[in-house]
Parts: C-alpha cells; sequence; structure tokens
C-alpha cells in the first residue's frame, strides 16, 4: 500500500523520472492527464495538437493530454514561478510548455526547469543538438532542459495583387527608401510583441554591421555604443509608418488585420513552410505570399520544457520523445494539416524512409512557401536573451517615448 | 405608433400631446438602446459566416459555417467550458445568495456602529484593479493550495459577486415589511416556516435579480478565473481570450456570439422579474 502511494503519478517525483530507464517511464506515465501549456491563438495549431497528438498520446501510452490554452507564453511562466515562490515543489499545474527565448531564460534562472532529460529521449538521436539554432535557445545552451518542437524564421509577407516581387525592399536599408515612397503603407507590431522584437533585432544586426559580432554573452558596452544607430532608423522610419507612428498595432494578429484590409501592404510570418494555412483560415488574402531581405532574418527553434515541479514528468517526456518522431515531424510540417512548422530534427540523421517522407512534402510547398534553400541562405541566429530585454526596454524609450 | 388610451383625467389637448410626445421620444429611445445592442450582435453574426472578407469588398463573397462547425462539432472544447462555466456560475450564485440574505437583513434592517465602514470594505473589492486584487489571491489560493481546481475558482468569484448580492439584498430588505414576519411568528410559525412561508416569497424578486446579477458578473471573469484555476478550469472567456488573440475574426465571432446566449438569454427569461423592481429598492440610485 505504501509503495503503491509512493509510486503514484500524482506525488509528481521529478526525480524518479529517468528517461534512460525508458520503459519505467511510459509504464509510469499511463493514466496520467498531461497539463500542456501553449499559446492558444491558433486554432489550426490547437487542432494539430488535439487531433494528431491527443489521440496517440491516449491510444498508445494511455495518457490523456489536456491542452491548456494561454493568451501569452509568459502566463504559463508567471503560474510555475508563483507555485514555486509559494513552497509547491512537486504537484506543480504544468507539466510541459511551449516555450523558447526569454521564457527559457526566465525559468532557467529561476532554476524552475527540470534538468538533463531532453538529449537522453530515444528520439533525441534524430536531433542536431550541435547545430547553433537547435543546441542554443538565444544563445542560451539548450543543454537537457529542453527539448526542440520545431523551428521558425522570419518572412515578410506582401500582397501579389498589389506589388510584383521587383517592388519589395530587400533589406532595412531598403525598407526605409520604400516607406518614404509609400507613406503609411507599413508598421510592425510594437515590442514586446514576439514578432516586432524580432522586427527590431533584425535591423539591429544589419544596421551594426552584422550578427556575428553579439555572437556569444551579453556586450553591454557593444550594446550600448551601437545601439543608438537602431534608434535613429527607427525614429527616421516612423513619420511614414501607418498612423504616423503614433500607434503600433500590439500583435502579429493586428498587423494581419490591417494587411488583410489592405490598410498595410506586409505583415509577417514566422512558417517555414508559409502561410497556406493562415490563407485557409481566411486570416490572409489568397494573393499574399511571402519574401525575406537579401540580408537575412532570423531564424530559430522552440521547444518543449518541464517545470522542476510538474505533477506528471513522466507523461511530458512522453509527448516530448513523440513529437520528434520523423512522420510526426512531417505531418506538422505539411501545411495541408494546418500548422506548416519548421523541423525540429535533422534531415541528415534520418532512415532513408523518413527522410524522403520529408523531402516529399519540402518538395511540394507552392508559392505560398517560399524555398527551403533561399530560407536557409538568409537565415540568421538569435543572440542572448539579454539583448531582446534591452532593445525592448530601449524601443520603450526612444521610439514609443 | 398611436398611444391607444388617453388617461381619462388628462385636461385637455395640451397635456394629451404632450404624452403623446412623450411615448414617442421612449419608444425611439428604446429603438436606440435596442439598436446599440443588437447591431454589434449582428456584427459578430455576419463575421461568424464569412471568410476572408476584407476592406473594400462591400459584401462578403464566402459565406460559409466554419467557424460555427468547428466549435459546435461534438469534441469541440466548448462543450466542456460551457458546462464549467454553468456550473461555476450556479454554484456562485447559490454560495453568494446564502451569505447575502442574512448580510443584506442586517445591512438593510438594522442601524449599528460602523455600518458604513462595513459597506464600505464590502464594496472595497469592487474598488480596487481586479488585477491586483487577482495576484495578491492567487498568493494566498496558493498557499491554501486552492489553485488549479473548479472549487476554488468559485470561492474567488465570490469577490466581485457577493457585494452585488448583498447591495441587491440590503435594498430589499429595506424596504421589507417585518411586521407580516412577526405576525407569521405570533401566529405560531417557527424560524424556518416564518421564513419559508412568508420571508422567502417577498424577497423572491430579489433574490431572482440578485442571482441574475451574480451569474451575469461570474459568467465574464477572465483574470480571476485563469490566475485562479491556473488556464486548467476553462471556461467560456478563457477560450475567448485565447482565441482572440489568433486573429481568426470568424471563429472569435462565433465563440464570442456562443459565450453571450446563454446570459442574454437569461436576461429576456428574467426581465419581468427585473423590471419590475423599483430602482430604489435593489439599492441602486
Amino acid at each position: 500500500m505504501l509503495v503503491a502511494v509512493a509510486c503514484s503519478p500524482i506525488s509528481g517525483d521529478g526525480d524518479a523520472a529517468d528517461p534512460a530507464d525508458w520503459d519505467g517511464v511510459v509504464s509510469n506515465s499511463r493514466g496520467q492527464q498531461l497539463n500542456l501549456f501553449m499559446w492558444g491563438g491558433s486554432s489550426e495549431i490547437n487542432r494539430f495538437v488535439d487531433n494528431v497528438y491527443g489521440p496517440r498520446l491516449e491510444a498508445e501510452f494511455g495518457i490523456h493530454l489536456n491542452r491548456i490554452p494561454v493568451a501569452d507564453t509568459v502566463d504559463a511562466v508567471n503560474k510555475v514561478l508563483s507555485e514555486i515562490q509559494a513552497g509547491r515543489r512537486r504537484g506543480g499545474a504544468v507539466d510541459l510548455i511551449w516555450i523558447n527565448g526569454e521564457n527559457f531564460q526566465t525559468l532557467r534562472q529561476a532554476d524552475a526547469l527540470l534538468a538533463d532529460w531532453s538529449r537522453r529521449l530515444p528520439n533525441a538521436r534524430f536531433v542536431d543538438w550541435d547545430a547553433p539554432e537547435v543546441g542554443l535557445d538565444f544563445g542560451l545552451p539548450v543543454a537537457g532542459f529542453e527539448s526542440p518542437l520545431g523551428s521558425a524564421q522570419f518572412q515578410f509577407v506582401y500582397d501579389s495583387a498589389r506589388f510584383g516581387p521587383e517592388e519589395l525592399p530587400r533589406s532595412y536599408a531598403g525598407l526605409l527608401q520604400w516607406v518614404e515612397m509609400h507613406p503609411g503603407r507599413f508598421t510592425y507590431p510594437a515590442p514586446p510583441d514576439f514578432h516586432g522584437n524580432r522586427f527590431i533585432k533584425q535591423a539591429f544586426y544589419e544596421l551594426t554591421g552584422g550578427f556575428e559580432r553579439w555572437l556569444g554573452g551579453f556586450d553591454s558596452a557593444g550594446y550600448a555604443e551601437s545601439s543608438p544607430a537602431l534608434w535613429d532608423y527607427l525614429q527616421e522610419l516612423e513619420p511614414h509608418l501607418w498612423r504616423k507612428g503614433t500607434s503600433y498595432p500590439p500583435s502579429l494578429a493586428e498587423l494581419n488585420r490591417l494587411f488583410a484590409n489592405g490598410e498595410i501592404d506586409f505583415t509577417f510570418t514566422q512558417l517555414p513552410a508559409g502561410i497556406e494555412a493562415d490563407v485557409a483560415a481566411g486570416i490572409l488574402p489568397a494573393t499574399s505570399r511571402p519574401f525575406v531581405f537579401d540580408t537575412g532574418t532570423i531564424g530559430d527553434s522552440h521547444y518543449l520544457a518541464i517545470p522542476a515541479n510538474a505533477a506528471h514528468p513522466e507523461a511530458a517526456m512522453v509527448m516530448a520523445n513523440l513529437v520528434l518522431e520523423p512522420e510526426l515531424q512531417a505531418a506538422k510540417l505539411a501545411p495541408a494539416n494546418g500548422w506548416g512548422d519548421g523541423l525540429g530534427i535533422s534531415l541528415s540523421l534520418l532512415d532513408d524512409d523518413s527522410r524522403r517522407r520529408i523531402e516529399a512534402v519540402l518538395d511540394d510547398l507552392g508559392e505560398l512557401a517560399l524555398e527551403p534553400a533561399l530560407l536557409e541562405s538568409v537565415r540568421l541566429p538569435e543572440v542572448a536573451a539579454e539583448y531582446t530585454v534591452a532593445l525592448e526596454r530601449d524601443w520603450q524609450q526612444y521610439v514609443r517615448r | 405608433m398611436i398611444p391607444r388610451a388617453v388617461k381619462t383625467d388628462s385636461p385637455g389637448f395640451g397635456h394629451r400631446h404632450s404624452e403623446r410626445r412623450r411615448r414617442r421620444s421612449t419608444a425611439a429611445l428604446a429603438g436606440v438602446v435596442l439598436t446599440l445592442l443588437i447591431l454589434p450582435l449582428g456584427v459578430l453574426a455576419l463575421f461568424s459566416v464569412t471568410r476572408a472578407y476584407f476592406y473594400p469588398q462591400l459584401a462578403p463573397d464566402d459565406w460559409n459555417l466554419r467557424a460555427w462547425r468547428l466549435l459546435l462539432h461534438p469534441g469541440s472544447e466548448v462543450w466542456g467550458a460551457m458546462a464549467t462555466t454553468v456550473f461555476v456560475g450556479l454554484a456562485v450564485v447559490a454560495v453568494a445568495l446564502v451569505l447575502a440574505v442574512p448580510a443584506g437583513r442586517a445591512l438593510g434592517r438594522h442601524s449599528f456602529r460602523a455600518k458604513r465602514l462595513v459597506e464600505f470594505l464590502l464594496l472595497a473589492p469592487l474598488l480596487a484593479p481586479p488585477l491586483v486584487v487577482a495576484m495578491g489571491l492567487d498568493f494566498a489560493f496558493l498557499r491554501l493550495q486552492l489553485t488549479n481546481r473548479l472549487w476554488g475558482v468559485v470561492l474567488v468569484h465570490l469577490v466581485p459577486t457577493v457585494p452585488y448580492a448583498v447591495l441587491v439584498m440590503s435594498g430589499v430588505f429595506a424596504n421589507y415589511d417585518q411586521a407580516s414576519e412577526d405576525q407569521a411568528r405570533t401566529l405560531g410559525a417557527g424560524r424556518l416556516d416564518a421564513f419559508r412561508y412568508v420571508t422567502l416569497p417577498a424577497i423572491a424578486p430579489g433574490l431572482v435579480v440578485a442571482g441574475v446579477l451574480v451569474l451575469i458578473v461570474s459568467w465574464s471573469q477572465y483574470i480571476l478565473t485563469l490566475l485562479i484555476g491556473g488556464g486548467q478550469v476553462v471556461t467560456l472567456p478563457i477560450l475567448l481570450f485565447a482565441t482572440s488573440s489568433g486573429g481568426d475574426t470568424a471563429l472569435t465571432s462565433a465563440l464570442a456570439l456562443i459565450t453571450i446566449a446563454p446570459v442574454l438569454a437569461l436576461l429576456l427569461l428574467t426581465s419581468r422579474h427585473v423590471s419590475r423592481m423599483p430602482a430604489a429598492q435593489i439599492g441602486l440610485p
């Protein structure tokens, strides 16, 4: 009886889950309810998670997937932090979070994540941990604390009914000229929105001579010296923006709405397999097309992480492992299934069958997506999360005022 | 609209005219109010059945029920959220009324020292910004292990609802004639019987008003439910906020209508009771 209680999954004993003993993890996870906290703003992504991962977890592992929609991932992060602050060291509400960047850094700094599990999952063999775009999350080593789900790359979106590809700006310098010729036809989401952050960080790279010098840790002297070039640029841009820059849209959803209603000429996307799902959902017009700057756009990975006080760490590991199955990565990549997310695994580490299956999806991408080779050739890395924090803060001071 | 009857004691044409004018302006006002209430719902209904309806199109060219099908199919999360919202709402109404009847009676019928202070403290949760209240309560609830549970959410919904219920009931009891209850007691009714057969019927309309008010406030809670429920108690507003952050207008509009519909139906059903209560009696200025 005592033994049964001690082994009960409800006790949420994080130390007991060891992916090296995978059979033990799988058998412990049976019957658990997996509380997955993830941004719930995309009905297509929600449906993919509910209809693809949910039934597999239920049928193969007896795990009940409880997807909990949050309006912003930071809500889930705060949940974990306040639980730990209130002394709840186990049995926490959050089993798994869809996460990256500064949210990952916040939880790492608070020592609030389960350690040393992700690289020991059976399917971790498909992940190229040494590639910086996988092994580093905003410059911070993933180091067993996160397991990749997929990858993303920033792209601009234009309406091919309004412009030809030759009329588009191809760099931040070109964008400034473009907005001067098309006043009021461009804007970007206000940081700290994820896409707004990314837009200004790319400008930061280009205007300070490239990303290379910002790799490594946070260089506060270098940042202080170089960042004024960015604020000068954004201030120069501002009078030519939508509503003369007196207000910025708060989110990508709002940017998409302005774009679709013809108030502005560009919006953004993060999906490597393109905007087909957004067009199908009626969020973007059918004539929308993605494009990138020659000076590059930021690509990165997004991950699953398990809070240190998770009640069901075993079920969380089973799901983190399941999403790396090549077959499910291919399904997630195919826009027809509603998502179009980039791969979290590396083609070169797969067997021929799996690789061909994924290559077939990539070959099949239409004009609503960019060539994978093109995306790859302009991909820029993320840098330390401190830069995001500094850029967010200084944008408020120098641009928003 | 032509008034069908003119009051017999009307002293002449002048009065009749002003009466007619007054009725007309009442009808016009009702029209404006109805338009303001219904027009936004109409817009939501329109958006919910269109896809890619963008400016400058005059009329949508793609009508479909995609959003409604997604939300109303048998496996949809809307059903669970609806059940949770109803359950929480009814539980909150029950507890709030049980608390509000004695509290309202004490405040409405008796005067005592520091009565003003008690009234102020009762209203305090309504005066403080909800987010501040929520953050503080979140910490307290975590300590008490009340988070992530249905009962925790019911409990925390009492914070913004009980003040309204007490306010309404104290207004009801202020106008309540204690004599009939005393009479029943004199005629041999016990305390319980007197309450059941005399007090309860007398305050019933007030209870309905308080109950409806409490249900509406509970129904629309977002931040308290999110923090205390930890995202695990998924009510309709929780779904609605997450959906609206994604920018799918059709889906958000349909879900907004689904969220509003039960409350609207309830209001229509009980409007007789609500409108019968004089404003002064429900403690409103």
